[in-house]
């Protein structure tokens, strides 16, 4: 968690502009929210039925922690909306971006409930000590 | 029903995974919520999985509680679910996801 998916109609998003995309969608969320790009997964379906586009040619769902203000998750929308329209070439307004929150409470990764945005130090550390060596 | 997603990769788990992870998946359903799993079983596409930018192996699994799920609770029950999910794949705990949601969060 961060979740971020995203459906697309088929051929919008070629295999090419997906790890850009991905890799957009994981510098953006943790430049925007601090958190730690561990964390970060980001899915390309294609007309996925549990995602519906409504009209759009791309469609990226985030499930993100809650406690983002909101003019983070509006920073994270522009920014990943735009990076869709340059790497897949789709027009700004056929692109949808939302998030939605999630407490982390609900959440067991690494086999831990996920920290409280912020409060990710002691759990990576625990998890993944190679990236707070590495940061 | 309580709805149940699961997000895998393609080509990670095998079919007879698949089937054995729903049965303990509705039996998990069933036992702690006394209905069964409503189950939507998504593969992620060869080569469109990424997690922290690099090819993804992490599968994300949600079950949605009728009700609202006493936190003291709720720890055990996710650690319950994901133990049968890595017992089963093979995967480790690193790569999996739980989720178990109040029914606000729909």
């Amino acid at each position: 968690m961060p979740l971020y998916s995203c459906n697309a109609a088929p051929g919008a998003i070629s295999d090419a502009a997906k790890p850009k995309i991905a890799a957009d969608i994981t510098r953006i969320h943790c430049d925007v929210t601090g958190a730690p790009p561990i964390f970060v997964h980001a899915f390309f379906f294609e007309e996925a039925p549990h995602q519906p586009l409504n009209g759009h040619q791309a469609f990226l769902f985030g499930s993100i922690r809650a406690g983002r203000t909101d003019a983070q998750k509006a920073e994270i929308v522009e920014q990943m909306r735009q990076s869709i329209h340059t790497h897949a070439g789709i027009p700004l307004e056929d692109i949808l971006v939302t998030t939605q929150d999630t407490p982390a409470k609900w959440v067991l990764e690494g086999g831990e409930i996920m920290p409280e945005p912020g409060e990710e130090a002691e759990w990576l550390a625990k998890h993944h000590p190679e990236a707070v060596e590495r940061a | 029903m309580i709805p149940c997603m699961c997000i895998v990769q393609d080509g990670q788990i095998s079919s007879a995974s698949e089937a054995t992870l729903k049965s303990k998946l509705n039996a998990f359903a069933q036992k702690t919520f006394g209905e069964d799993a409503d189950i939507n079983w998504i593969k992620v596409p060869q080569r469109s999985g990424f997690t922290a930018s690099k090819p993804s192996t992490s599968s994300i699994v949600t079950m949605r509680a009728p009700e609202p799920v006493n936190q003291d609770d709720r720890g055990p029950l996710l650690h319950e679910l994901c133990q049968f999910w890595i017992a089963e794949t093979g995967q480790s705990m690193n790569e999996i996801v739980g989720v178990i949601s109040d029914p606000v969060a729909a």
